[in-house]
């Protein structure tokens, strides 16, 4: 009964603790390396269900790290959005990582698949704390843990395109850290805190004697996340760190690591500034109109790809301006849409992702125009990668058709039909790309020559749990919407 | 003439903004790797400045206490604290950032960023 | 690096070198430093007399496994820790709650739960900065092999 009041901060602890463990146990007990990490991931997704039961019997509660409350600790919040998130994170993790065991063996060397648990672990630490933390300063430190252990996955499979993606990638985010702490000076000079509600509290008297530096925060604000989570002009990283990745990696990092960045800005304009400066700047306007030419020029760009997984790393930049749609269009049911949308599109992305493992795996082929009539030989993968592309297009009876229904209610609800053409478009898009690669697998003429290795069924049991999930959120997708549905209370 | 004054007063903050640009432009306009690396220690560096400077108190003295007394005016030790964990942030991303130009390089045969994308290009 | 002179200054400088990191890892609740930099002047050290000798030498001050060991078992000390609090019944991490004695303020042997995670804190980053050095530097040797 005493434990459970520490769930928050023991679902950090066990992350942090299995990657300080995971050299120690994969130099002098291999064999204990990637049960150990299995198990504490699904510890941590069994305490993060135990709070989402709390939350619902008990409300928003919050808890003091070291027993000291704010202004002088950490606080760690636990209320229905972030418990959402952080049940999204830690059960596609725990899902990533069964494929990946059985993946990483033939992608990387075995010396440093030790490592790789460390940094997996890492990331999903980082994202755990993330959604939980209620401090700015907190936030920066998970944020930067976040970005090296991605840069890391990525860069830990050592040939020549991800080592430059990886610089690039790491570059980038750099410069999204040093405008994000920049950020936090400013708000920090006029308010003396950073705690999140401390700062909300404070902020109003301060606009009053230093306007601009609210301004010049919200900008750089902007910049950060945008940069991190891939929003439209800085974007640029993304394609060739997702591309060239290991397909696990890609998996983690499209489905999860740049949603947590648009869950982030989406606290930072509802939760820490105040109602009235969404009114004064036309900030949510910005986020609108690039989110839309994210998702016109993600999908213009992946439609000329001849790599698979560059084609499918084009159409993430695409997918994540939905999710800033709906943080864009100021409605609650846009953004019970958009945050629907991150969940449906981490299981979506991961999916083809994996799909794109494992024919990676069997055959070694990239090229999409290679691809004719693989269906007959890799059917239980390409059956799941058509379901994750009909998700992708919004077929209904999917759950990608549920976030752009509820994301074009919203549009309609305040008044500009013009987002509601912009979605139908990019849904037309999307099948422009998706459809060959389909219809090449199943019903070509010719027969697929080339030597196909048999796939362990540890890889195939993952895309089969991964399809019935997406076929679950498209047709009982009730109970998610109304958790979404209530969460969005609170910050209206 | 009051512009002027205001940042005569706080030419800490001007001068750590300048360093922020600096870095920042340097980082994403010059092609060779390493000045990308120190361009962003540059930038790190300048948003501690900001921070430790944000800090201070006119007429207050090191934050460490010799004898209880209450009457003496401290500087804020808070920042500069949260920028100790800064720096070491900063450090790590270094080190990682150099150890893979290090492996750039002997994979790609050279440290400029313009030609390994030519080199990209064609392969 | 062969020269007489560096050798020599090296290794009468070290053990003071060594002695001074020591000292800002234990003074870090008291003055300027703690963990952190008290742990990269000890890594410091390390790293100087595998520069000024060559590099067999300099591995026989710290192994790979020490260094391996002594890295996780620093973090996991702090991990341990911040679990002594939720043992006894107060939060994560707590320090006088959780019965760490606390003396008084400015004396050495106070504020109990800082002491004990800068000291792990230090360990772990002295045998970080050995451990990025020798990753470096062996790198170069063979070719492309990875830790």
């Amino acid at each position: 009964m005493g434990l459970t009041n520490h769930f928050p901060a023991l679902i950090l602890a066990i992350l942090l603790s299995i990657s300080f463990l995971s050299p120690i146990l994969y130099r002098w007990a291999r064999k204990l390396s990637a049960p150990a990490l299995i198990f504490s991931l699904f510890l941590a997704l069994v305490m993060a269900v135990y709070l989402m039961v709390q939350v619902y019997q008990v409300g928003e509660f919050t808890y003091y790290m070291g027993g000291w409350p704010p202004p002088w600790g950490i606080e760690l919040k636990i209320n229905l959005l972030r418990v959402y998130m952080l049940l999204v994170v830690l059960a596609i993790s725990l899902w990533i990582m069964v494929y990946a065991l059985k993946d990483l063996e033939h992608e990387l060397k075995t010396e440093v698949m030790g490592w790789y648990y460390t940094l997996y672990a890492l990331v999903v630490a980082s994202m755990a704390g993330m959604t939980l933390t209620n401090d700015l300063f907190n936030l920066f430190v998970l944020m930067e843990i976040c970005a090296i252990s991605a840069c890391a996955i990525i860069s830990i499979k050592e040939d020549r395109a991800c080592l430059e993606a990886s610089f690039k990638y790491l570059i980038l985010s750099a410069m999204g850290t040093g405008c994000f702490l920049l950020g936090v000076a400013m708000l920090y000079m006029v308010t003396g805190h950073m705690n999140y509600d401390l700062v909300n509290e404070y902020l109003p008297a301060a606009i009053e004697q230093y306007p601009n530096n609210m301004f010049a925060a919200a900008a750089l604000f902007i910049v950060a996340f945008g940069t991190k989570a891939a929003l439209f002009p800085l974007h640029v990283w993304l394609p060739d760190a997702h591309a060239s990745a290991p397909s696990p990696s890609s998996a983690m990092l499209s489905g999860l690591v740049i949603k947590i960045y648009a869950f982030a800005l989406f606290l930072m304009f509802y939760q820490i500034f105040p109602r009235s400066l969404l009114e004064s700047i036309p900030l949510n306007e910005i986020v609108l109109w690039l989110a839309s030419m994210g998702i016109m020029f993600g999908s213009v760009f992946a439609m000329v790809q001849v790599d698979l997984k560059k084609m499918l790393a084009y159409s993430s930049i695409g997918q994540i301006g939905y999710v800033f749609l709906g943080i864009g269009l100021d409605d609650t049911i846009a953004m019970t849409g958009g945050f629907y949308h991150l969940l449906v599109h981490a299981i979506m992305k991961s999916l083809l992702f994996m799909c794109a493992g494992v024919i990676i795996y069997s055959t070694g082929i990239r090229q999409i125009k290679q691809l004719g009539g693989i269906g007959q030989v890799l059917p239980i993968t390409m059956i799941a990668f058509t379901i994750g592309s009909a998700s992708m297009i919004g077929i209904p009876g999917t759950g990608g058709l549920i976030s752009k229904w509820y994301l074009a209610l919203g549009a309609l609800e305040i008044g500009r039909p013009i987002f509601v053409v912009i979605i139908l478009a990019s849904s037309l898009l999307n099948a422009v790309y998706y459809m060959p690669i389909i219809v090449n697998a199943f019903m070509q003429q010719e027969t697929f020559d080339g030597e196909v290795k048999p796939v362990p069924r540890q890889m195939l049991i993952p895309l089969l749990v991964g399809t019935a999930a997406i076929i679950f959120f498209g047709v009982f997708s009730r109970p998610a919407i109304a958790l979404l549905e209530n969460a969005m209370q609170l910050f209206f | 003439m009051e512009m002027l004054i205001k940042i005569a007063h706080n030419y800490y903050y001007m001068v750590a903004i300048l360093l922020f640009i600096i870095g920042m432009h340097t980082m994403l306009t010059h092609s060779n790797m390493i000045k990308k690396v120190i361009a962003m220690n540059i930038m790190d560096t300048s948003v501690f400045l900001m921070f430790v400077a944000i800090g201070y108190t006119y007429g207050g003295q090191a934050p460490i206490i010799t004898a209880p007394a209450n009457e003496v005016l401290y500087v804020n030790p808070l920042p500069g604290s949260l920028m100790l964990t800064g720096i070491v942030v900063a450090v790590s991303i270094t080190a990682y950032a150099l150890s893979l130009v290090v492996k750039i390089y002997r994979y790609y045969g050279t440290v400029d960023y313009d030609e390994i994308c030519l080199i990209r290009s064609q392969e | 690096m062969e020269d007489q002179i560096v050798r020599i200054t090296s290794r009468l400088v070290a053990p003071f070198i060594q002695v001074y990191g020591i000292y800002v890892i234990l003074h870090g609740h008291l003055s300027p430093g703690g963990g952190f930099s008290g742990g990269a002047i000890f890594g410091a050290s390390l790293v100087l007399v595998a520069l000024s000798f060559n590099l067999e030498v300099g591995a026989k001050q710290i192994s790979h496994a020490t260094a391996s060991v002594l890295e996780s078992g620093g973090a996991l000390g702090f991990v341990v820790t911040g679990l002594v609090g939720v043992a006894v019944g107060a939060n994560f991490l707590a320090n006088r709650a959780a019965g760490f004695p606390l003396g008084e303020a400015g004396e050495f042997f106070s504020a109990g739960a800082i002491f004990i995670i800068t000291a792990f804190l230090g360990i772990k980053v002295a045998s970080t900065i050995v451990t990025l050095f020798y990753n470096i530097i062996e790198g170069e040797d063979k070719s492309g092999d990875a830790h």
